[in-house]
């Protein structure tokens, strides 16, 4: 079937194309080139004065994983308030702060969304994590394995052993956790977490093991460079949430050495010392390291005010911002060998200092970093507000006197404590397309994704251009799926089930020998049983993974 | 005006959602109006005319009549009149009601009274499991208000249960009063085991000797002035609690839960 949609203003940041009208062409789910005149069309959509973007991908959204299931476990009445009813085509669930599997992938395609990746896949429970999204409709999806804090490594690093051996590891566990992407929480500190430390910097040892955040963050780079991975280390860095942090964050990238390394949600990592509170902004010095270092990219994990629930690998942390817990129930827990897990429910408020503070310092990041393909829009979801929230932001983005006005309503100190007013930036249709699109593809490594070239997987979202920029948003008038209408005026039409992206970067086979003891002695599950199997992700008739090349691959 | 009354034709098989049966939803309704009103049952719904014969008019006074225990969510969150149960009742009796009064001939079942602002609720017979306790995760239970069961009531009475009384005429299951942040409950039956597990403040007034658990410390016999007041304002209830016989100011007093705050305490007639 050829599709074709006529007449569109097209936003396509990936071939350079910023505001043309132009003709596209689907068929078989790939965007084709225009076919000869004879070639008959079979649906045609006049998209005259239309916006016309590829599919949003959410490179930072936690979907999928224990965690999500605590979070749900916890709060009933979150689920008690947003409860969505079945239909013919969809199923039942419930949403808010963290939404059933299938409303996740609903909400995600009805704002335009057709991927969103798993930042905190543990090796030992990616199977749940894996499994868990397979039940997400209409999204791809894909994991990042969490590392950093697992004894295997740290048993390798104060044994002393080579690069060479860790990047056997890490390529071993990515291809059999089915990761495509590597990312490490508060490096070290969930380990030394369980030795009683409380609080681990950069170059602060772990107590038990003797290594510091700094050296796990160096071989880990080096170890997901050489290998070929495409997405660079993905770091929740140290001391997350902490006053003063702001230093911690600008060691952390001089630390890296240059490596390619991709800090997440800095809004978090961005705070100062300074005024009465002694809680300031650090987004302009973050901000302006950013911009000096082209080796490092962030996204911002945005706060937005309202209800939601934090859910972190980062048990140090988690369990030392329980007593904000709002409502007053939260849990820690120990993940064998390997991890940890907290999850803290939380109120921001704008009348809250601190909370409009780390409101306003997001937004300061967002408009202080230059380049729109290394930052990526995210809130955390739902660690800083659930995904619902995106189109908000956008219009926070993009709309200076709104700003302003939201800006003028927050707790009064925090108004005085930021730049924002000052900041005259508004960030335009062609930059959100490469935050949300042709950037996030490229930071992840998505092949014939967030591009509307001929060649590309037909995930393409139509919007109506409105001054308002979150009815906008909203509202998709169109949404494609690799080629299939799944939601026309902003609700689902139809469903189908996205691909799960993987790399499979090489190892010696010769790393399993240690692995096997280790499992043997210390793990729950025998070597043989941790690795998932292609079959497994796919046996159910629904999910399909979808290997992507490592730098250096011949395309 | 008489009494608007829903007698019951027939019992469904399925539960049925009774939450649109309340004094503030009727009131400036018209009969054909009330008789057109949907329920859900099921999978179903069914107009309120299929299951029930309605007379009367008084929309501030509300009878049903032939009530069984699938009859669920009765007097929720009611505000102001009063509703009179003939027979059983189901689940969520007066869920989160704010005022007015409801009385049960019956039994109630599960979560009778669950997060009751205010008001007055009586039921004749027995109560299930979570009587004035709150929804699962939610942190607080009845926040105001009087409940007072003759009968027996079921397990965790009181479950985070933050103000108002309970008064049980009969006796109450295992984890009486658990993790309740204040407010008294009054047994004078038996209790079951753990009563006031995880109790944080709160009185639980026991007419018989409850078999605590060792976080619960001994503060010796006590005289308490307070007690007679209490009984006092029971006194126009219908109920043993309102019996000259029924007052007492002598009790051993336990303190507790030690595993939690500590500022709990279980008083027992002495």
């Amino acid at each position: 079937m050829l599709i074709k949609l006529t007449g569109g203003t097209v936003y396509d940041p990936a071939s350079g194309i910023d505001g043309q009208q132009q003709d596209i062409y689907i068929q078989d789910g790939r965007i084709v080139k225009k076919p000869a005149e004879e070639v008959k069309v079979d649906k045609e959509y006049n998209l005259k004065g239309k916006v016309v973007m590829s599919g949003a991908i959410d490179m930072h959204t936690h979907i999928g994983g224990g965690k999500c299931n605590i979070a749900r476990t916890l709060l009933p009445e979150d689920h008690r308030q947003d409860p969505v009813m079945r239909s013919d085509i969809t199923r039942s669930g419930c949403g808010h702060a963290m939404p059933s599997t299938f409303v996740t992938g609903y909400r995600y395609a009805e704002m335009g969304y057709t991927a969103g990746f798993e930042p905190a896949v543990l090796p030992i429970n990616a199977r749940q994590a894996h499994m868990e999204m397979a039940d997400i409709p209409i999204l791809d999806k894909g994991g990042y394995v969490m590392l950093g804090s697992d004894d295997y490594l740290l048993r390798l690093l104060t044994a002393k052993k080579d690069q060479k051996a860790i990047n056997d590891y890490v390529a071993w566990t990515m291809q059999f956790a089915k990761a495509i992407g590597v990312k490490v929480v508060n490096p070290g500190a969930i380990s030394a977490f369980k030795f009683n430390q409380r609080k681990l910097d950069l170059d602060e040892q772990n107590s038990h093991y003797g290594v510091t955040p700094r050296d796990i963050l160096r071989v880990l780079a080096t170890a997901v460079k050489e290998i070929g991975v495409p997405h660079p280390l993905h770091v929740h860095g140290c001391n997350l949430g902490v006053p003063g942090n702001m230093q911690t964050t600008l060691d952390t990238i001089q630390g890296i050495g240059g490596l390619p390394m991709h800090l997440t949600h800095i809004q978090f990592h961005s705070y100062g010392t300074e005024g009465d509170f002694k809680f300031s902004s650090g987004a302009a010095q973050i901000a302006e390291a950013v911009n000096k270092n082209k080796n490092i990219t962030i996204d911002v994990g945005q706060v937005m005010f309202g209800q939601t629930v934090t859910a972190s690998g980062d048990s140090m942390l988690q369990h030392a911002n329980h007593k904000h817990a709002s409502p007053n129930k939260w849990m820690t827990m120990d993940i064998e060998c390997d991890a940890g897990c907290g999850v803290v429910p939380f109120k921001y408020k704008d009348q809250n200092f601190v909370n409009a503070l780390q409101w306003a310092i997001g937004l300061e990041t967002f408009l202080l970093v230059n380049d729109p393909w290394r930052i990526f829009l995210t809130t955390d979801h739902p660690n800083g507000a659930p995904f619902t929230s995106y189109p908000h932001l956008i219009r926070l983005l993009m709309d200076r006197s709104f700003r302003n006005e939201v800006l003028s309503t927050i707790h009064p100190e925090a108004q005085k404590m930021t730049t924002l007013a000052s900041i005259t930036r508004e960030y335009t249709l062609q930059e959100i397309a490469i935050m949300t699109r042709a950037g996030a593809a490229r930071l992840i490594g998505l092949k014939d994704r967030g591009g509307l070239s001929a060649g590309n997987w037909a995930d393409i979202t139509v919007y109506t251009d409105n001054n308002d920029r979150q009815l906008m948003f909203e509202k998709p008038d169109y949404v494609f799926k690799d080629g299939q209408l799944v939601v026309v005026n902003g609700k689902v039409v139809s469903t189908k089930w996205g691909t799960t992206h993987t790399v499979k970067p090489d190892f010696d086979a010769s790393v399993e020998k240690g692995l096997k003891d280790y499992f043997n002695r210390f793990l729950t599950m025998k070597l043989a049983n941790f690795k998932i199997s292609d079959d497994e992700m796919t046996e159910d008739g629904r999910g399909s993974i979808t290997v992507q090349p490592l730098k250096g691959d011949v395309a | 005006m008489s009494a608007l009354t829903f007698t019951l034709k027939y019992r469904p098989d399925q539960r049925v959602d009774m939450s649109p049966l309340v004094c503030h939803h009727l009131q400036d309704l018209a009969l054909p109006d009330i008789a057109a009103l949907t329920l859900q049952s099921g999978k179903c719904k069914l107009r309120v005319d299929e299951l029930f014969t309605i007379t009367g008019s008084d929309a501030q006074t509300i009878v049903i009549k032939n009530s069984f225990a699938k009859l669920d969510f009765i007097g929720k969150e009611l505000q102001g009149g009063s509703i009179t149960v003939e027979g059983d009742t189901g689940a969520y009796l007066g869920f989160g009601m704010k005022s007015g009064e409801i009385k049960v001939s019956g039994n109630a079942g599960l979560y009778a009274a669950c997060e009751m602002k205010n008001g007055y609720l009586e039921v004749a017979g027995n109560v299930g499991d979570f009587l004035g306790a709150a929804l699962p995760g939610n942190k607080m239970g009845m926040k105001g208000g009087v409940i007072l069961v003759k009968g027996d009531a079921g397990e965790r009475v009181g479950d985070h249960m933050r103000r108002g009384s309970i008064l049980i005429e009969g006796n109450a299951g295992d984890y009486c009063g658990s993790r309740m942040t204040a407010g008294t409950i009054a047994v004078m039956g038996k209790t079951g085991r753990y009563p006031g597990y995880a109790m944080r403040r709160g009185t639980l007034l026991l007419w018989n000797q409850p078999q605590l658990s060792a976080s619960f410390n001994d503060c010796g016999a006590h005289t308490l002035a307070f007690l007679p007041i209490l009984f006092a304002s029971f006194n126009k209830l219908n109920s043993r609690f309102a019996a000259e016989t029924a007052v007492f100011n002598r009790v051993q007093r336990y303190a507790g839960d030690m595993s939690e705050m500590g500022r709990g305490e279980v008083l027992v007639k002495l």
